[in-house]
Protein backbone atom coordinates (compact mmCIF):
# COMPACT_ATOMS: atom_id res chain seq x y z
CA UNK A 1 0.00 0.00 0.00
CA UNK A 2 1.34 3.38 -0.89
CA UNK A 3 -0.62 6.58 -0.53
CA UNK A 4 -0.11 9.36 -3.01
CA UNK A 5 -0.07 12.83 -1.51
CA UNK A 6 -3.23 13.77 -3.40
CA UNK A 7 -4.97 10.81 -1.79
CA UNK A 8 -3.56 11.79 1.56
CA UNK A 9 -5.24 15.17 1.28
CA UNK A 10 -8.55 13.46 0.58
CA UNK A 11 -8.03 11.16 3.53
CA UNK A 12 -7.25 14.02 5.88
CA UNK A 13 -10.29 15.91 4.62
CA UNK A 14 -12.39 12.86 5.25
CA UNK A 15 -11.09 12.51 8.80
CA UNK A 16 -11.53 16.21 9.48
CA UNK A 17 -15.16 16.16 8.38
CA UNK A 18 -15.99 13.15 10.55
CA UNK A 19 -18.11 14.02 13.55
CA UNK A 20 -18.08 12.48 16.97
CA UNK A 21 -21.72 12.84 17.81
CA UNK A 22 -24.34 10.29 16.85
CA UNK A 23 -24.53 10.40 13.09
CA UNK A 24 -27.69 10.88 11.12
CA UNK A 25 -27.99 8.14 8.52
CA UNK A 26 -28.85 8.42 4.84
CA UNK A 27 -32.43 7.22 5.27
CA UNK A 28 -33.22 9.82 7.91
CA UNK A 29 -31.55 12.47 5.79
CA UNK A 30 -33.56 11.43 2.73
CA UNK A 31 -36.82 11.77 4.67
CA UNK A 32 -36.05 15.42 5.41
CA UNK A 33 -34.66 16.28 1.99
CA UNK A 34 -37.82 17.43 0.16
CA UNK A 35 -38.96 19.78 2.91
CA UNK A 36 -35.45 21.11 3.40
CA UNK A 37 -34.82 21.58 -0.32
CA UNK A 38 -38.03 23.58 -0.71
CA UNK A 39 -36.95 26.03 1.96
CA UNK A 40 -33.37 26.26 0.75
CA UNK A 41 -34.63 26.89 -2.80
CA UNK A 42 -36.55 29.83 -1.33
CA UNK A 43 -33.37 31.25 0.20
CA UNK A 44 -33.14 29.68 3.67
CA UNK A 45 -29.83 28.36 5.04
CA UNK A 46 -29.60 24.66 5.81
CA UNK A 47 -27.71 25.22 9.04
CA UNK A 48 -30.49 27.44 10.34
CA UNK A 49 -33.10 24.80 9.58
CA UNK A 50 -31.70 21.35 10.28
CA UNK A 51 -28.07 21.47 11.39
CA UNK A 52 -27.87 17.71 11.87
CA UNK A 53 -28.90 17.18 8.25
CA UNK A 54 -26.37 19.81 7.19
CA UNK A 55 -23.69 17.83 9.04
CA UNK A 56 -24.71 14.64 7.25
CA UNK A 57 -24.65 16.39 3.88
CA UNK A 58 -21.07 17.53 4.59
CA UNK A 59 -20.01 13.93 5.15
CA UNK A 60 -22.11 12.12 2.54
CA UNK A 61 -21.46 12.97 -1.10
CA UNK A 62 -24.34 10.83 -2.36
CA UNK A 63 -26.95 12.62 -0.26
CA UNK A 64 -25.39 15.99 -1.02
CA UNK A 65 -25.50 15.34 -4.77
CA UNK A 66 -29.18 14.43 -4.56
CA UNK A 67 -29.96 17.42 -2.37
CA UNK A 68 -28.20 19.82 -4.75
CA UNK A 69 -30.02 18.34 -7.74
CA UNK A 70 -33.39 18.73 -6.05
CA UNK A 71 -32.66 22.32 -5.03
CA UNK A 72 -31.53 23.13 -8.58
CA UNK A 73 -34.76 21.77 -10.06
CA UNK A 74 -36.91 23.60 -7.50
CA UNK A 75 -35.08 26.87 -8.14
CA UNK A 76 -35.59 26.41 -11.88
CA UNK A 77 -39.26 25.70 -11.28
CA UNK A 78 -39.69 28.71 -8.98
CA UNK A 79 -38.08 31.00 -11.54
CA UNK A 80 -40.20 29.68 -14.40
CA UNK A 81 -37.28 28.02 -16.20
CA UNK A 82 -39.12 24.71 -16.49
CA UNK A 83 -42.06 26.29 -18.31
CA UNK A 84 -40.37 26.14 -21.68
CA UNK A 85 -39.34 22.51 -21.31
CA UNK A 86 -41.30 19.62 -22.73
CA UNK B 1 -51.70 20.80 -16.48
CA UNK B 2 -53.86 21.30 -13.38
CA UNK B 3 -52.47 22.80 -10.19
CA UNK B 4 -53.41 20.43 -7.40
CA UNK B 5 -53.13 20.59 -3.65
CA UNK B 6 -51.39 17.68 -1.93
CA UNK B 7 -54.77 16.22 -1.03
CA UNK B 8 -55.97 16.50 -4.62
CA UNK B 9 -52.85 14.77 -5.92
CA UNK B 10 -53.37 11.86 -3.56
CA UNK B 11 -57.07 11.66 -4.29
CA UNK B 12 -56.61 11.82 -8.05
CA UNK B 13 -53.72 9.38 -8.21
CA UNK B 14 -55.72 6.83 -6.26
CA UNK B 15 -59.04 7.69 -7.88
CA UNK B 16 -61.08 6.06 -10.61
CA UNK B 17 -59.35 5.50 -13.95
CA UNK B 18 -60.86 8.60 -15.60
CA UNK B 19 -59.44 10.75 -12.78
CA UNK B 20 -56.25 8.80 -12.25
CA UNK B 21 -55.08 8.73 -15.86
CA UNK B 22 -54.75 12.53 -16.33
CA UNK B 23 -53.17 12.87 -12.88
CA UNK B 24 -50.60 10.23 -13.77
CA UNK B 25 -49.84 12.01 -17.03
CA UNK B 26 -49.47 15.36 -15.23
CA UNK B 27 -47.14 13.80 -12.71
CA UNK B 28 -45.04 12.08 -15.37
CA UNK B 29 -44.81 15.31 -17.36
CA UNK B 30 -43.73 17.32 -14.31
CA UNK B 31 -41.07 14.78 -13.41
CA UNK B 32 -39.84 14.63 -16.99
CA UNK B 33 -39.38 18.40 -17.12
CA UNK B 34 -37.41 18.45 -13.90
CA UNK B 35 -35.22 15.54 -14.90
CA UNK B 36 -34.57 17.01 -18.33
CA UNK B 37 -33.55 20.30 -16.73
CA UNK B 38 -31.17 18.50 -14.40
CA UNK B 39 -29.61 16.36 -17.11
CA UNK B 40 -29.21 19.19 -19.58
CA UNK B 41 -28.23 22.08 -17.29
CA UNK B 42 -26.66 20.61 -14.20
CA UNK B 43 -24.65 17.62 -15.48
CA UNK B 44 -21.36 18.63 -17.03
CA UNK B 45 -20.61 14.94 -17.72
CA UNK B 46 -23.56 14.69 -20.12
CA UNK B 47 -22.74 17.60 -22.40
CA UNK B 48 -21.69 15.16 -25.15
CA UNK B 49 -25.30 13.97 -25.48
CA UNK B 50 -27.72 15.63 -27.86
CA UNK B 51 -30.93 17.25 -26.72
CA UNK B 52 -32.84 14.37 -28.25
CA UNK B 53 -30.78 11.81 -26.34
CA UNK B 54 -31.23 13.70 -23.09
CA UNK B 55 -34.93 14.01 -23.82
CA UNK B 56 -35.22 10.26 -24.28
CA UNK B 57 -33.32 9.65 -21.05
CA UNK B 58 -35.59 12.06 -19.20
CA UNK B 59 -38.67 10.39 -20.65
CA UNK B 60 -37.55 6.90 -19.62
CA UNK B 61 -36.51 8.04 -16.16
CA UNK B 62 -39.77 9.94 -15.64
CA UNK B 63 -41.72 6.83 -16.56
CA UNK B 64 -39.82 4.76 -14.01
CA UNK B 65 -40.03 7.52 -11.41
CA UNK B 66 -43.81 7.78 -11.82
CA UNK B 67 -44.14 4.08 -11.09
CA UNK B 68 -41.89 4.40 -8.07
CA UNK B 69 -43.88 7.36 -6.75
CA UNK B 70 -47.07 5.33 -7.09
CA UNK B 71 -45.48 2.43 -5.22
CA UNK B 72 -44.53 4.76 -2.37
CA UNK B 73 -47.61 6.95 -2.07
CA UNK B 74 -48.25 5.64 1.44
CA UNK B 75 -44.97 7.09 2.66
CA UNK B 76 -45.77 10.68 1.66
CA UNK B 77 -45.96 12.60 4.95
CA UNK B 78 -47.12 15.93 3.56
CA UNK B 79 -44.16 17.91 4.91
CA UNK B 80 -43.50 19.37 1.46
CA UNK B 81 -45.49 19.88 -1.71
CA UNK B 82 -46.41 16.54 -3.23
CA UNK B 83 -44.57 17.40 -6.44
CA UNK B 84 -41.38 18.18 -4.49
CA UNK B 85 -41.57 14.82 -2.76
CA UNK B 86 -42.15 13.10 -6.10
CA UNK B 87 -39.24 15.01 -7.65
CA UNK B 88 -37.03 13.84 -4.78
CA UNK B 89 -37.82 10.26 -5.75
CA UNK B 90 -37.19 11.01 -9.42
CA UNK B 91 -33.88 12.71 -8.68
CA UNK B 92 -32.65 9.78 -6.65
CA UNK B 93 -33.65 7.36 -9.37
CA UNK B 94 -31.98 9.43 -12.10
CA UNK B 95 -28.76 9.92 -10.18
CA UNK B 96 -28.63 6.23 -9.24
CA UNK B 97 -29.00 5.34 -12.88
CA UNK B 98 -26.18 7.68 -13.86
CA UNK B 99 -23.92 6.34 -11.11
CA UNK B 100 -24.50 2.72 -12.12
CA UNK B 101 -23.76 3.53 -15.72
CA UNK B 102 -20.57 5.43 -14.89
CA UNK B 103 -19.22 2.85 -12.45
CA UNK B 104 -20.47 -0.29 -14.17
CA UNK B 105 -16.90 -1.69 -14.35
CA UNK B 106 -15.83 -0.63 -10.87
CA UNK B 107 -14.51 -3.40 -8.67
CA UNK B 108 -13.28 -3.52 -5.09
CA UNK B 109 -10.78 -6.24 -6.02
CA UNK B 110 -7.29 -5.10 -5.23
CA UNK B 111 -8.38 -2.52 -2.70
CA UNK B 112 -6.65 -4.13 0.23
CA UNK B 113 -4.34 -2.69 2.83
CA UNK B 114 -1.60 -4.97 1.46
CA UNK B 115 -2.20 -4.07 -2.16
CA UNK B 116 -1.47 -0.90 -4.02
CA UNK B 117 -3.96 1.92 -3.75
CA UNK B 118 -4.86 2.83 -7.29
CA UNK B 119 -2.90 5.79 -8.62
CA UNK B 120 -4.88 8.98 -8.72
CA UNK B 121 -4.64 11.91 -11.04
CA UNK B 122 -3.04 15.06 -9.69
CA UNK B 123 -1.12 13.31 -6.97
CA UNK B 124 1.72 15.76 -6.93
CA UNK B 125 1.72 19.03 -5.09
CA UNK B 126 1.32 22.22 -7.05
CA UNK B 127 4.61 24.16 -7.20
CA UNK B 128 3.44 26.82 -4.74
CA UNK B 129 2.91 24.19 -2.06
CA UNK B 130 6.17 22.31 -2.59
CA UNK B 131 7.59 21.42 0.83
CA UNK B 132 10.96 22.50 2.22
CA UNK B 133 13.45 19.62 2.87
CA UNK B 134 12.65 19.65 6.63
CA UNK B 135 8.98 19.79 5.91
CA UNK B 136 9.26 16.98 3.36
CA UNK B 137 10.86 14.70 5.97
CA UNK B 138 8.10 15.49 8.44
CA UNK B 139 5.45 14.87 5.82
CA UNK B 140 6.99 11.53 4.85
CA UNK B 141 6.99 10.50 8.50
CA UNK B 142 3.36 11.47 8.95
CA UNK B 143 2.37 9.71 5.73
CA UNK B 144 4.03 6.54 6.98
CA UNK B 145 2.09 6.79 10.23
CA UNK B 146 -1.16 7.34 8.38
CA UNK B 147 -0.55 4.33 6.15
CA UNK B 148 0.20 2.26 9.22
CA UNK B 149 -2.95 3.56 10.88
CA UNK B 150 -4.98 2.48 7.86
CA UNK B 151 -3.62 -1.06 8.22
CA UNK B 152 -3.87 -1.26 12.00
CA UNK B 153 -7.01 0.65 12.89
CA UNK B 154 -9.39 -0.52 10.18
CA UNK B 155 -10.91 -3.85 9.28
CA UNK B 156 -10.43 -5.03 5.70
CA UNK B 157 -14.02 -4.09 4.89
CA UNK B 158 -13.62 -0.62 6.40
CA UNK B 159 -10.38 -0.16 4.49
CA UNK B 160 -11.98 -1.13 1.17
CA UNK B 161 -14.94 1.15 1.75
CA UNK B 162 -12.86 4.12 2.84
CA UNK B 163 -10.41 3.69 -0.03
CA UNK B 164 -13.17 3.57 -2.61
CA UNK B 165 -15.31 6.38 -1.22
CA UNK B 166 -12.76 8.80 0.23
CA UNK B 167 -9.78 8.23 -2.06
CA UNK B 168 -11.36 7.26 -5.36
CA UNK B 169 -14.55 9.30 -5.04
CA UNK B 170 -16.78 6.32 -5.83
CA UNK B 171 -20.39 6.93 -4.76
CA UNK B 172 -21.53 5.17 -1.59
CA UNK B 173 -24.35 3.59 -3.50
CA UNK B 174 -21.95 1.80 -5.84
CA UNK B 175 -19.60 0.69 -3.08
CA UNK B 176 -22.55 -0.54 -1.02
CA UNK B 177 -23.73 -2.68 -3.93
CA UNK B 178 -20.28 -4.18 -4.40
CA UNK B 179 -20.01 -4.92 -0.69
CA UNK B 180 -23.44 -6.53 -0.69
CA UNK B 181 -24.89 -4.02 1.73
CA UNK B 182 -26.98 -0.87 1.53
CA UNK B 183 -26.04 2.79 1.54
CA UNK B 184 -27.26 3.37 5.05
CA UNK B 185 -25.19 0.55 6.50
CA UNK B 186 -22.17 1.63 4.49
CA UNK B 187 -22.47 5.19 5.74
CA UNK B 188 -22.40 3.90 9.32
CA UNK B 189 -19.44 1.66 8.53
CA UNK B 190 -17.57 4.62 7.05
CA UNK B 191 -18.51 6.81 9.98
CA UNK B 192 -17.00 4.25 12.37
CA UNK B 193 -13.91 3.89 10.16
CA UNK B 194 -13.29 7.63 10.11
CA UNK B 195 -13.69 7.92 13.86
CA UNK B 196 -11.37 4.95 14.48
CA UNK B 197 -8.76 6.38 12.17
CA UNK B 198 -9.01 9.79 13.75
CA UNK B 199 -8.73 8.38 17.27
CA UNK B 200 -5.80 6.15 16.25
CA UNK B 201 -3.94 9.10 14.77
CA UNK B 202 -4.74 11.40 17.67
CA UNK B 203 -3.41 8.77 20.08
CA UNK B 204 -0.09 9.10 18.26
CA UNK B 205 -0.11 12.86 18.59
CA UNK B 206 -1.32 13.48 15.06
CA UNK B 207 -4.23 15.86 15.38
CA UNK B 208 -6.21 16.80 12.31
CA UNK B 209 -5.19 20.44 12.81
CA UNK B 210 -1.52 19.46 12.80
CA UNK B 211 -1.89 17.32 9.64
CA UNK B 212 -3.89 19.99 7.86
CA UNK B 213 -1.25 22.60 8.67
CA UNK B 214 1.62 20.34 7.71
CA UNK B 215 0.21 19.47 4.30
CA UNK B 216 -1.08 22.93 3.52
CA UNK B 217 2.23 24.64 4.13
Amino acid sequence: MSLHEGELHKLIDCIVTSHYDDCLDCETCARELDCLAERVAMGAKINDLLPEVATHLCCCRDCFEEFEALVAILRAENSGQLDGIG
Amino acid sequence: MIDRTNEQWLADLTGKPDVQAPALEDLRYRLQRGIFYYLSRERSDLTHLSGQELGQMAEDLAQDATLRVMDNLDSFRGDSRFTTWATKIAVRLAISDLRRSRYKDFSLDGLTAEGEVLPSAGDTFPTHTAPTPENATERADVMMKIERALREALTERQYQALSAVALQDVPLEIVAERLGTNRNALYKLLHDARRKLRQHLEAQGLSTDYMLKLFEE
